[in-house]
């Protein structure tokens, strides 16, 4: 898992030395981070802790109009605007996690996917234009983030790359701890068997809340890092076809093989952007290909990897002669 | 002031007769097969765009009665090869309702922008079933209202006296109760599963077809159905028949009143204040059993 992590950090960081002048290309990476670190966070809280989130799209949006509002309405500066952004998205998560607590696999995506409908009408309606969304026209006018007099805009993209490099790194490696500490092996084990692992004092209200609250402050800091570089929202952001690219992302990459996530966020933003002239079109193929991916493509890549490796492994073991373990041992 | 509020009344049974057409289907497949279906509402613009089909480019003969008449046999074979193609393959694995749940989500999509690439963007309407109208005193009925409200009520209790008086009705409660029973006592449980998905294929097909007449088709309008058949199966209670066509009347009343006094954009929130109110308070919903 970290050596894969690992590699595709450093290959992202050398990135820019051969294609730091492509504005094109540069923008396509920065997204991939953006994408890669979100679809990570999905699939911690739906592939570990098996929670069927269908509101993960709904927390970047969420996060990224707040972050957006705060810096627009009330003049706060960026930097402090997406940490305030993430605080307040992880509070949403919490909130929205409550009620999930009681209910069984399917009515937790009902609830969660309601979330996702519910905010389109929210941001468009006057009740989000009370708070500043801006209604159906979305935000425009976006300052981007300062840090000592230095702007990271979207004019100078390799700053911003890096910027978004590091808190990238910083947000996997607290999911990569999370995961290998005892609180990912409790998400596992409520996964499995909540009753069991409630037998043993693995609390599901706590871990379940955590596993919200984590997933929804690291995706609302990312929504409300995006905010800030491309400088205008809308309510397109909720549109299905996001939500598709992201469970394009899992699919690729395996629901619950943790860092097939990254790989899939890799593949798919790179197929959506060779995809973008066909304009209308693109949805359809990326609807087809969601259908095609489940039902041939099992655990992702790293499924395929695996059983690669393991088909290997026996191939191997049945060409070498048979050894007899000694018993009574 | 009178007047408004009894056309509120009718435009809410109008809504609710048809949502419980549909939502009776959504309850019967989730309660049968357990799958969780995303594309419930792309399946109701497929019964728009098949009736418009029909009568506009077509000039079919019999208006809505040869419609309704290929309508029933081509949505089974619809429903029942999707069933066999798409979701009866994932069965085997571990995750296959989370697997479903995503596999139908990317069908939406798919079906969704189809429709746009095949019929345009732009929103169709179809001829009225019936034209005219009915004065009793000073309310005036449209005679198509009336004709919708009791063909998916007639609908409705068509498929339930099926379902419990039926040899394949009875074979699909059993296997609603204990699949691996039924399929003990020789019950053919995947043409069942297949079955069930084919009839709510036909449900939300019927219900695009008669409602689609008061609120014209919409590509992009799908998603809107389906979370409004899913709230109204989650709040009478999933796998609840009479829950949920109770269900359907109070959110089609819900619906009519707050469109009407706050306006359309709100409905939505409404609509899913109350099923997280609901959720919160009755988990397994107004009727479901634990």
């Amino acid at each position: 898992m970290i050596l894969i992590l690992s590699v595709f950090y450093c290959l992202m960081a050398i990135m820019p030395l051969f294609v730091g002048s492509a504005d094109y290309i540069m923008n396509i990476l920065i997204m991939i981070l953006i994408w890669a670190v979100i679809a990570s966070c999905w699939d911690v809280i739906m592939g570990f802790a098996g929670i069927f989130s269908f509101g993960q799209v709904a927390f970047y949006v969420i996060g990224a109009y707040a972050s957006a509002i705060l810096s627009v309405s009330l003049n706060i500066p960026p930097v402090l605007a997406i940490i305030m952004a993430g605080v307040i998205t992880g509070l949403l998560g919490v909130i929205v996690g409550l009620p999930c607590l009681k209910l069984a696999g399917p009515y937790v995506a009902l609830v969660t996917f309601a979330v996702h409908m519910t905010l389109i009408p929210f941001l468009r309606g006057p009740l989000g234009r009370a708070i500043g969304s801006g209604g159906a026209q979305g935000i425009l006018t976006i300052p981007p983030i300062r840090f000592f007099g230095f702007a990271f805009s979207s004019g100078h993209l390799v700053p911003f790359f890096y910027l978004t490099l590091v808190l990238t790194i910083v947000c996997t490696l607290l999911l990569v701890v999370i995961i290998k500490s005892y609180w990912g092996t409790a998400f596992l084990a409520l996964k499995d068997s909540e009753n069991f692992a409630t037998s043993l004092g693995i609390s599901a209200f706590k871990y379940k809340l955590m596993v919200f609250a984590i997933t929804s402050f690291i995706t609302g800091l990312f929504g409300a890092l995006y905010a800030h570089y491309v400088g205008m929202l809308s309510t397109k952001m909720l549109s299905m076809d996001v939500f598709t690219i992201l469970m394009i992302m899992m699919v690729i990459g395996g629901i619950g093989k943790y860092p097939g996530v990254v790989i899939g966020a890799v593949i798919t933003v790179t197929i959506n952007q060779l995809l973008a002239p066909l304009g209308m079109y693109r949805p359809l193929i990326m609807g087809a290909i969601v259908v095609l991916l489940v039902l041939f493509l099992r655990d992702g890549v790293i499924g395929l990897i695996q059983n690669l490796s393991r088909s290997q492994r026996k191939f191997t073991e049945k060409n070498e002669p048979l050894k007899v373990a000694p018993k009574g041992k | 002031m009178f007047l408004e509020i009894i056309d509120v009344i009718i435009s809410g049974l109008i809504n609710g007769s048809v949502y419980a057409l549909m939502a009776v289907g959504l309850t019967l497949v989730y309660g049968v097969t357990k799958a969780f279906n995303f594309a419930y509402g792309s399946f109701y613009n497929m019964g728009g765009y098949f009736a418009w089909m029909l009568l506009i480019p077509l000039g079919m003969i019999g208006g809505y009665f040869s419609v309704f008449f290929i309508a029933i046999p081509a949505f089974f074979i619809v429903g029942y090869l999707l069933e066999k193609v798409l979701v009866s393959p994932l069965r085997k694995y571990d995750d296959w309702e989370m697997k479903v749940m995503m596999l139908t989500l990317g069908l939406s999509l798919f079906m969704d922008f189809g429709y746009q690439a095949v019929f345009g963007p732009r929103i169709k309407s179809l001829p009225g079933i019936i034209e005219g109208t009915i004065e009793i005193g000073k309310v005036v009925l449209f005679q198509q209202d009336i004709v919708i409200f009791i063909l998916s009520i007639g609908g409705m209790l068509c498929f339930g006296w099926i379902l419990n008086n039926t040899r394949t009705g009875m074979a699909v409660m059993a296997v609603a109760q204990n699949p691996a029973g039924a399929q003990i006592v020789g019950i053919p449980k995947d043409f069942i599963f297949a079955a069930t998905f084919a009839i709510s294929t036909i449900m939300v097909g019927l219900g695009g077809i008669l409602l689609c007449q008061k609120n014209f088709i919409d590509p992009m309008g799908s998603t809107n159905i389906m979370i409004k058949a899913w709230v109204i199966t989650a709040f009478g209670g999933m796998g609840s028949i009479r829950g949920s066509l109770y269900a359907a009347f109070i959110l089609g009343m819900l619906e009519a009143f707050v469109g009407w006094y706050f306006g359309m954009i709100h409905v939505q929130i409404a609509t899913l204040t109350l099923l997280l109110a609901t959720l919160a308070v009755r988990p397994q919903g107004l009727m479901g059993r634990e």
